[in-house]
């Protein structure tokens, strides 16, 4: 390797690494905490078979499901301005990854609710607990177990996924190593170094996730 | 102290159910037969409001409700005053057997926990099973989990226990230790109904027995009587295929 190519990667590595602290961490976490959020919910009603929102939420799911990532971050970022909507990059980038996150997660988390038996639902009816009781108390408890290696996955995809919001000006890792190949002309060597960090970032979690595993154990069973 | 009058339930066409009533008395231990597909499950369920009764009426403490048009609110209180045991035992796969005991108690009755524990533990003492307070479902026997399950339908203190089928999901080396616990409560004057296919149970325990047969209670005497003479036909050739 030439000086000059190893210069070049070591001085660009905390140029990279910085953004990816700044924003594609960030990014990720805000966007997973509030699509959780809204995954549950809307897995609570279609669980709960709530009218007309059911119908809702299948079409909401429908939707995000079937349309790419990148097409609706344009939706949002250079689209809605036309109807006067006019978003700052980050917070729309924070938008279309919770509704997406949101609305895979959803369909994971419905699954993982229906996988508790109905036995125990009755068995919580006929110890005198209300709906609420048995869903907080009972099936969603078991719930998040079942859903937790699915549930770590999506969030490894999302450290990925937050890499196309380069393409509504988010200056996060890969917009970062854009502009420095824009300067030194040197993408192979400098992309290999940007995805060697979303590897390492994506490395971490999936440990963190073994340990988790670990520690919830599965109710006595191992 | 219980009545229920005229349930019925219809399934897609199939009447499940037709006009049952039943009178249960204070300390009854009611054994229910019946040859499989008779509606014993379907009229235990509709009486704990797991299932809903198309027609029927129900007085308990004096008051009588709709079993079809029952307000949640009326059933979670009835509920509260009554315990289920499941086939399949249904324990919180999540909780201890500790944990499992006195959920209904700090959750649905908002018991404070310390008073909780201790009744959860008596209640467990009770069935047998002082050693196994933090064992999780999936650490018990068969037998032991459904002694669980009699705990949680006990620990309440329940004015009826209704049993459906509780030894017949069990390992035959299984059965004598729950049904030795259902004993005990029978003879501590505990309120039952109980569907079974345990003719020694309700031979020897129960002191009624209700026959039911394609949706229908056949006959409703005391136990003795139901063995010593059965009179219908239907209940001799029952009675003939078990002990074959
Ligand atoms: N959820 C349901 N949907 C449709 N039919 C049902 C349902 N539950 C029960 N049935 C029907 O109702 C009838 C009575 O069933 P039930 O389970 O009450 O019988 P059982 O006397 O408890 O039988 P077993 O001794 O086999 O447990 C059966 O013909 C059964 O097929
Ligand atoms: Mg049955």
């Amino acid at each position: 390797m030439t000086e000059r190519l190893w210069n070049i990667l070591t001085d660009s590595f905390l140029k990279i690494l910085v953004p990816g602290l700044q924003m594609t961490i960030p990014l990720t976490i805000i966007s997973f905490a509030i699509g959780m959020v809204i995954a549950l919910v809307v897995a609570m009603i279609q669980v709960a078979e709530i009218p007309g929102l059911k119908q809702l939420c299948r079409f909401y799911v429908w939707i995000i499901r079937g349309t790419p990532l990148l097409v609706q971050l344009y939706v949002v970022f250079y689209g809605l301005p036309r109807l006067g909507v006019l978003i700052d990059p980050f917070p729309a980038a924070v938008i279309v990854f919770s509704i997406s996150v949101g609305a895979y997660d959803s369909e994971t988390m419905r699954a993982a609710i229906q996988s508790v038996s109905k036995g125990q639902i009755e068995a919580g009816y006929c110890v005198g607990m209300s709906y609420p009781q048995i869903m907080r108390r009972i099936v969603l408890p078991q719930a998040f177990r079942t859903a937790f290696p699915p549930l770590s996955n999506s969030l490894i995809g999302l450290v990925k996924d937050t890499s196309l919001a380069a393409n509504i000006t988010v200056l996060e890792m890969f917009m970062a190593t854009q502009r420095i190949v824009a300067r030194t002309y040197e993408p192979f060597a400098l992309y290999l170094e940007v995805a060697l960090i979303y590897l390492i970032f994506c490395t971490v979690l999936t440990k963190v996730q073994s340990v988790c595993e670990k520690r919830l154990g599965k109710y006595g069973k191992r | 102290m219980i009545d229920y009058e005229n349930i019925s339930k219809v399934y897609n066409d199939n009447r499940v159910l037709k006009d049952v009533s039943l009178h249960i008395n204070k300390g009854d231990v009611v054994a229910v037969l019946g040859p499989s597909g008779s509606g014993k499950t379907t009229m235990l369920r509709c009486m704990n409001f797991l299932e809903k009764a198309d027609v029927g009426t129900m007085t308990f403490d004096g008051k009588k409700y709709d079993l079809h048009g029952i307000s949640k609110k009326n059933m979670a209180a009835i509920r509260k005053k009554t315990g289920f045991v499941f086939q399949r035992y249904n324990l919180f796969l999540n909780k201890t057997a500790l944990q499992n005991v006195t959920e209904g108690l700090v959750i649905a009755r908002k018991m404070p926990k310390e008073q909780a524990v201790e009744k959860g533990k008596v209640a467990l003492d009770k069935v047998g099973l002082s050693d196994r307070y933090d064992f999780y479902p999936s650490q018990l026997s068969g037998g032991q989990q459904q002694r669980v399950g009699i705990a949680r339908a006990l620990v309440t203190d329940p004015e009826i226990i209704y049993f459906d089928e509780p030894t017949s999901a069990l390992d035959p080396e299984l059965i004598g230790e729950v049904l030795l616990v259902m004993r005990r409560l029978a003879k501590e004057g505990i309120t039952m109904v109980v569907v079974t296919h345990e003719m020694s149970f309700a031979r020897d325990v129960s002191n009624r027995v209700v026959f039911m047969e394609d949706g229908e209670i056949l006959k409703d005497v005391p136990s003795k009587e139901f063995f010593e003479n059965p009179g219908d036909d239907r209940i001799r050739n029952f009675l003939r295929t078990l002990t074959s």
